[in-house]
């Protein structure tokens, strides 16, 4: 072979060579985020929400989210004073008082957190019949049956602060302010 | 035949008395199905007919542990007053209870306390649910993507192979004819001699040629150079096989009953796990995994679904986080949902339709820049706050759409400090 043959084969190698490498970079991993440049800035080294990271002492991988260091409070957080049992729950009800008033905007907030974290089991009217709550063992009781019917205000507190029977906490998702106002669109449903 | 007036005639006494009748039968006796309907209106919350716990004790046996019906009766109807009058049995039950009580129902009749206490003595056979073999819960799609580029240089290659074979026969053929006449026989030149042949014959061609391949070469460069930093298309798997199809698109549950913090936080939130187990306290077998997955939820709990209490370690869901977005950009979720009254769609596509969550924005400077300049602000405008800086901005830009650029939304320190 002469030279401008072997020129030939080289550029054709080369060729091929930049194809495969610049057609490449098409994303077939799902599991691969991709190609990162300098990543030192994209990272935060601070901790973010939802972050893990690493301990220092013993190097295990720590959650990113803390509980507040015991005996704390968060900044304008009253913590609930009863507790999640028989005695709480009858004491809430007895003195627990609502401290917003019943008016529209109040029940059009307490109408959306339903429609968001009640109605999936609850179902809109709160008869029971949220898609969820028919795939339970049992359904949610209704607001308007007899033991319902007249729970007061201080009890549909505790009950979303603490769940009951079936029901879950909601707490973690819920401020309290958020509770009381569901409290009033639960009422308005109890006395439909 | 006309029969129409030759029907007897029944008494309308008759009538009244059968109604009557059949009316105060259906109050006397409860009948199976309506027991079953109102057990699971009143009782299946906590107890089930069986012998697992929910939150109360299951029911198997208890006609035959309790002292007598009578008592059953009077638990069911007002089990408060019961133990107030201090029978040995009921106080012992509650004790048992950790003082967990249950709820009094002076509304229901004797008759229907009575097919209840019927049918926890016999409990109907379980209807053999129809065991639909688990699928595999992700359908991983195939993704062998068969490159173009290459199937054109193999083309051409076997192109110019079959035309030096085809050559070379022919040149062959020409010297089996020049024997033949008694010439002399034509040199062989070989492949790369005709393919420099033919080069040296079609200059430009070859040089059309060289300039369309250095050109797609340079531009599928620069738009794979384009890509660095850019994930759209992330899916990973994550540790459970969580199908948002099935929870917010089937079950209608809503964006923000789990990710709560998007009103109030930077970050919309990973839920922690006691908010999966709000429902999956009650509900252990999924359609698609049966019960494997939504046991990795019970394990990260500590909950025990035997005996219905957390009693056990808790560990941690590792779950991957999909949208990454560089420490150098400062976004907030709350900002956008709660003023900008942005719907989750919009930037994570329909995750009804996936299941596992998989970016689809690029999430680039570009796709915040073109949205930034095309949006309105619908919080601004009935927020009293805002009152006084929109009229200037109503005054300043007349007749336009006051979008989020205009009052400053694409100023780089709005997002980059």
């Amino acid at each position: 072979m002469d030279k401008k043959a072997k020129k030939i084969i080289s550029f054709l190698t080369l060729l091929s060579c930049l194809t495969i490498v610049f057609t490449s970079c098409e994303k077939h991993n799902p599991n691969s985020p991709g190609v990162e440049f300098m990543p030192d800035m994209y990272r935060s080294p601070s901790l973010e929400g939802n972050m893990g990271y690493t301990s220092i002492s013993n190097g295990n991988l720590m959650q990113g989210n803390k509980s507040p260091v015991v005996g704390t409070i968060a900044r304008g957080f009253m913590p609930y004073i009863y507790g999640n049992d028989t005695a709480g729950y009858g004491m809430a009800g007895r003195n627990l008082h609502n401290p917003f008033e019943k008016n529209e905007i109040n029940l059009k907030a307490g109408e959306e957190l339903f429609g968001i974290f009640c109605v999936e089991c609850h179902g809109s009217a709160g008869l029971g019949d949220g898609l969820v709550g028919i795939k339970l063992p049992g359904a949610p009781p209704s607001y308007t049956s007899a033991a319902l019917k007249n729970l007061p205000e201080g009890k549909i507190f505790h009950t979303i602060t603490y769940g009951k029977g079936l029901m879950g906490s909601h707490a973690s998702q819920l401020t309290q302010e958020e509770r009381w106002k569901l409290v009033l669109y639960v009422q308005k449903l109890q006395n439909q | 035949m006309n029969t129409r007036y030759n029907t007897p005639q029944i008494k309308p006494f008759a009538i009244i008395a059968f109604l009557l009748l059949s009316f105060l039968l259906n109050l006397s006796s409860v009948s199976a199905q309506d027991a079953e309907k109102l057990f699971k209106q009143n009782c299946a919350v906590c107890h089930s007919l069986g012998k697992n716990k929910i939150t109360g004790p299951g029911l198997e046996g208890i006609a035959a542990r309790a002292p007598s019906d009578d008592w059953l009766r009077k638990w069911i109807k007002n089990n408060k007053e019961l133990i107030k009058s201090g029978d040995p049995y009921a106080l012992k039950i509650f004790a048992e209870s950790n003082g967990a009580d249950m709820t009094v129902f002076t509304d229901l009749k004797d008759e229907e306390i009575n097919s209840l206490i019927a049918l926890i003595k016999n409990p109907p056979k379980e209807k053999v649910a129809v065991a639909s073999a688990p699928e595999a819960g992700v359908a991983k799609e195939e993704q062998n993507g068969v490159n173009p580029l290459g199937i054109l240089i193999g083309i051409i290659s076997f192109l110019i192979i079959i035309i030096a074979v085809l050559r070379g026969v022919s040149h062959s053929l020409k010297n089996i004819q020049n024997e033949k006449e008694g010439l002399p026989n034509e040199e062989a030149i070989g492949v790369w001699g005709e393919i420099k042949l033919w080069m040296k014959d079609h200059k430009r061609t070859l040089a059309v040629i060289i300039l369309f391949v250095t050109g797609g070469l340079l531009s599928s460069g620069w738009y794979a150079l384009k890509e660095i930093g850019v994930y759209t298309g992330y899916q990973p798997t994550q540790p459970i096989a969580f199908s948002h199809k099935i929870h917010a698109g089937e079950n209608a549950i809503n964006c923000q009953y789990c990710h709560s913090g998007v009103e109030k936080s930077k970050i919309a939130g990973i839920p922690s796990v006691n908010i999966c187990m709000n429902c999956h306290k009650g509900i252990s077998k999924g359609p698609n995994t049966g019960t494997a997955e939504i046991a990795k939820i019970y394990e990260a709990a500590g909950w025990d679904p035997e005996k219905a209490e957390y009693n056990k370690p808790q560990k941690p869901i590792e779950w991957v986080k999909v949208h990454n977005l560089q420490d150098f950009v400062y976004f907030s979720h709350q900002q956008h949902v709660k003023v900008g009254k942005q719907e989750c769609v919009t930037c994570h596509g329909d995750l009804k339709e996936m299941t596992t969550a998989k970016q689809v924005s690029p999430l680039t400077m570009v796709w915040c820049i073109e949205c930034h300049r095309k949006t309105e602000v619908p919080g601004m405008k009935d927020n009293k706050y805002y009152e006084s800086l929109h009229k200037k901005l109503a005054e300043k830009y007349k007749g336009q759409t006051i979008t989020v650029d205009k009052m400053g939304g694409i100023e780089c320190g709005k997002c980059h400090y």
